[in-house]
């Protein structure tokens, strides 16, 4: 006996597929969905009460931006490299030599 | 969309700065779209951040809110619209960690995050829906969310048009070329074949 009888047509199994599609489960977020929304709306106004911009509350970019506080602030002028300043004895140097007064 | 009475009454009360509105709202919508976010990424967390910062941002912008689209609509065109900047926001950091690799920096990123395969596929053996759903991630982004609407959210041409901000034909249009590009890739799997 042939088994052709249980074999099904592409649009047959393509159909197939797209009730499956559709007949999955209905996902629900986690309990307390709600109180999750409310309390980032309350992080959110307390940033803003305290002027901060809400990236400004991510570690990452608080710390970019301490570094470049830093950099700005001189603290990394030590690191610097001096520029060649000349001595009091080479600033001399080629002067014409003016006579003593005395 | 159409703006029922029910939907109108509950956008002039949130506008009033009612919390029970709000909560309202949350309790009527947050099944939609989170369902919406989750079928755009495949991941509960990430589908559950999208959800709260949908909520977050209608609660903030709902003073502006003018009703030229229905309340429904404006959530999906949220849910949408954010799902799709997260996954590209996780496209790009894959890029760099990518980029990063081949100049030799370690680089944690690059580990693959952990696959969240469909919990129906997973628990029936269901392969050729798995198989689909990956089919369906790799789609250009319109339609993409033009075929998970439609067939996951069940959501007819006219209100799929109107979160997209496009006509009838354009989105048949969408759905035409979706199914085919899926057809061409889940077909060669089927058992007849």
């Amino acid at each position: 006996m042939s088994d052709s009888s249980f074999r099904t047509s592409p649009d047959e199994e393509w159909a197939d597929l797209m009730r499956q599609l559709q007949d999955q489960p209905q996902a629900q977020p986690r309990p307390f969905f709600y109180n999750r929304v409310t309390a980032q709306l309350s992080s959110r106004a307390t940033a803003h009460r305290r002027g901060l911009p809400v990236w400004m509350l991510r570690p990452a970019y608080a710390a970019l931006l301490g570094v470049i506080m830093l950099a700005l602030s001189g603290d990394a002028s030590a690191l610097r490299v001096a520029p060649d300043v000349p001595s009091e004895s080479s600033a001399d140097f080629g002067q014409p030599q003016t006579p003593s007064p005395h | 969309m159409p703006v029922d009475s029910g939907e109108a009454a509950l956008v002039a009360e949130l506008q009033l700065g009612s919390e029970v509105a709000f909560r309202t709202l949350v309790a009527r919508y947050q099944g939609r779209v989170y369902r919406t976010a989750l079928s755009l990424l495949r991941s509960p967390e990430e589908a559950e951040d999208v959800a709260q910062e949908v909520f977050v941002e209608v609660y903030q912008t709902i003073s502006r809110f003018r009703g030229e689209a229905s309340l429904t609509t404006w959530l999906y065109r949220l849910a949408t619209s954010r799902s799709l900047k997260t996954r590209r926001k996780a496209h790009a950091k894959k890029r760099f960690a990518y980029f990063t690799s081949l100049l030799g920096f370690d680089n944690d990123i690059l580990h693959e995050p952990p696959d969240h395969a469909h919990p129906q596929a997973l628990l029936e053996g269901r392969q050729q829906l798995q198989l689909l759903l990956d089919h369906i991630a790799r789609l250009p982004d319109q339609q993409q969310v033009a075929f998970t609407l439609r067939h996951e959210q069940a959501l007819s041409y006219d209100e799929i048009a109107a979160v997209l901000t496009t006509t009838v034909p354009a989105v048949e249009s969408l759905l035409f070329r979706a199914r085919q590009t899926l057809r061409k890739h889940v077909q060669p799997h089927f058992r007849h074949v």
